[in-house]
């Protein structure tokens, strides 16, 4: 599996920005917030939050609809909206562009593009600077139909290996906060509570696996220009941020 | 807030309703965490479901109907058939093909023949809210997101579950001759689809929408009695037959029952104190508007269908394995009062 590459805060104009590519999914998000919040929305108590997913092509439909609300309850649960009161925290999520076997490939579609928007969403969220209880990482655990040769679990799989391993049986997807809890589960197909059981142990894995354990790694630790690559999303994420970090203080550190 | 719950000031009194209307996260916390019965505020047990309850065939000029309650949601359901002519459905999908697979389609679950349902759009689900069945709801308004992820969720389901046959939905004709070759057989032909519009109307809406909603609709399917169409050489055109014998039921694939349940999060005594939490089964509009987490699972028999979860993160692997059981002992419930009196 490769790695997703991202570029952090390169909108100026908002508040915190994010892209996101992977596997040819590509998102853009922009944060702005905390900011003012419509009368009607305002809660004494709480930060508003707003999330507009917009599709690569047309306007947003139910599909789109639908997504923003399992994003809004996620995220809404890891930022802390308690310490930004009586403000709104808009979230703009721009789908650039799906790869082009998605629609072919057999399984729902909202499925495979969530965990990328999660993604997308909560580095924008951290380029904003918004207060967060916990980090996020989410994954795809696709379990190809036993009749064909190929049974084991596919893991954050391509559009090209799903439409391969046609047809799929189940497909899920997860969502772990930093602290190991399950966040966020999608699972669509026909499957057993053991099959759900071992897809989330194995999403857990990648998602937030310790460094010195056993077990599936991601990319079996790439050797790229002498940097050892992430072990685990969770440890990507960090990783990103820190290559920002460093890079926008490359003046401070050299003098 | 915090302080009416633990220990109001002896002057400072409410009411029942009152006590619920000003601070409802205290007050069902305070139900929840009563020494001798928990019970929360609506009367039921933690584990406890509402009794469906399930009347078909009440709209007249509907091809299927049903009406659900489930406490004080109630919802009809009304499934309408109409034709779609082969003529006029998207040239690629190819009607050769499609007749080809009409041909083996058994009784085997044919995964390559099912994607006419979804690719062409047979199945309409419709989602709509009666005014004053819900203070959330504004009349007159464009649907609202969670309308709008409703019917979402609805149709997943109906594609993901494969509930309906392309067979069933199917108008072949086979000519008397074959034209090409007049001694062979004559091959029978794809002349059209049905399409059932399954509109969901809530009358009042207490609490677990989706349950009540596809309970509505997979009553109303099983209800649902299709007339004989047939195409008619002479007219050129498909004409459906006006004896009721002749019409024909929905094979319907399995039976899928989706049971939800939200987590209670209980505050601690302290700030910042985590209390104990509950997993409440089929909550109430109360129940959802404390609630942030929810999980609905989707059971046919003993396998899953569908999981969603999202808001929180109570509920890991473990109460996930206790979560599966109750729904799948939910299934049970559900399907007695199906087949009850449908």
């Amino acid at each position: 599996m490769v790695a997703p590459e991202v570029t952090l805060t390169h909108l100026n104009r908002a508040d915190g920005s994010a892209t996101y590519t992977h596997n040819g999914y590509a998102i853009i998000g922009a944060v702005n917030g905390p900011i003012e919040v419509q009368r009607r929305d305002e809660q004494p108590e709480e930060a508003t939050l707003e999330v507009n997913v917009r599709p690569s092509a047309g306007v947003g439909t139910p599909r789109e609809r639908h997504l923003e609300t399992l994003l809004y309850n996620t995220l809404r649960s890891i930022i802390l909206t308690r310490l930004i009161p009586r403000t709104l925290v808009q979230i703009t999520l721009q789908v650039r562009s799906l790869p082009e076997e998605d629609t072919s490939a057999g399984v729902n579609t909202s499925l495979t593009l969530l965990p990328h928007l999660l993604h997308t969403a909560f580095l924008s969220l951290l380029s904003a600077s918004i207060p967060l209880s916990t980090t996020l990482t989410s994954v795809l655990v696709a379990f190809p139909s036993s009749t064909t040769k190929s049974s084991t679990p596919l893991l954050t799989p391509t559009a090209n290996e799903l439409l391969r391993a046609k047809p799929i049986r189940s497909t899920h997807v997860f969502a772990f906060s930093g602290d190991r809890r399950l966040l966020l589960n999608e699972s669509d197909g026909k499957f057993s509570y053991e099959e759900w059981e071992e897809a989330c142990e194995m999403a857990e894995e990648i998602c937030c696996k310790e460094e010195d354990q056993g077990g599936i790694s991601l990319g079996e630790s790439m050797e790229v220009d002498g940097a050892v690559q992430s072990q685990n999303l969770e440890k990507w994420l960090r990783e990103v941020v820190t290559r920002k970090v460093e890079y926008e203080q490359r003046w401070k550190n050299a003098t | 807030m915090a302080t009416a719950a633990s220990a109001p000031p002896p002057a400072l009194t409410f009411p029942r309703p009152i006590f619920a209307a000003v601070s409802p996260h205290p007050f069902l916390q305070a139900h929840l965490s009563a020494d001798k019965s928990a019970i929360r505020a609506n009367g039921r047990a933690a584990h406890e479901f509402r009794t469906p309850g399930v009347n078909t065939g009440s709209l007249t000029h509907c091809n299927g109907s049903a009406v659900v309650r489930l406490g004080n949601t109630s919802v009809v359901c009304g499934v309408r058939a109409e034709i779609l002519r082969e003529e006029d459905t998207p040239g690629t999908s190819a009607p050769a093909a499609v007749d080809a697979s009409g041909e083996v389609d058994d009784d085997e679950i044919n995964e390559e023949g099912e994607d006419e349902i979804a690719d062409l759009r047979l199945l309409v689900p419709n989602i709509e809210l009666s005014t004053g069945s819900t203070p959330a709801h504004i009349p007159g308004n464009a649907p609202s997101t969670a309308q709008q992820s409703l019917i979402t969720r609805i149709r997943t389901l109906l594609h993901s579950t494969q509930l309906l046959r392309a067979r069933d939905l199917r108008i072949t004709h086979t000519p008397p001759t074959n034209a090409s070759d007049p001694d062979a057989a004559p091959e029978s032909e794809l002349k059209g689809y049905w399409v059932l519009y399954l509109d969901v109307f809530f009358l009042s809406l207490d609490g677990c929408a989706f349950d009540a909603a596809w309970l509505s609709i997979l009553a109303a399917l099983k209800h649902t009695r299709l007339p004989r169409a047939y195409f008619d050489d002479e007219y050129e055109g498909i004409l459906c037959s006006d004896d009721p014998a002749e019409a024909a039921s929905l094979n319907l694939r399995g039976l899928p029952v989706p049971s939800s349940f939200a987590v209670f999060e209980g505050r601690g005594e302290g700030e910042g104190e985590k209390g104990s939490d509950w997993v409440l089964s089929d909550p109430d509009a109360f129940e959802e508007g404390v609630c942030r987490e929810i999980v609905t699972i989707t059971v046919d028999q003993g396998t899953i269908r569908r999981v969603e979860k999202s808001g929180g993160g109570v509920v890991g692997r473990e109460t996930m394995k206790t979560l599966v059981k109750r729904a799948v002992e939910r299934w049970g419930v559900v399907e007695k009062a199906t087949h009850g009196r449908a």
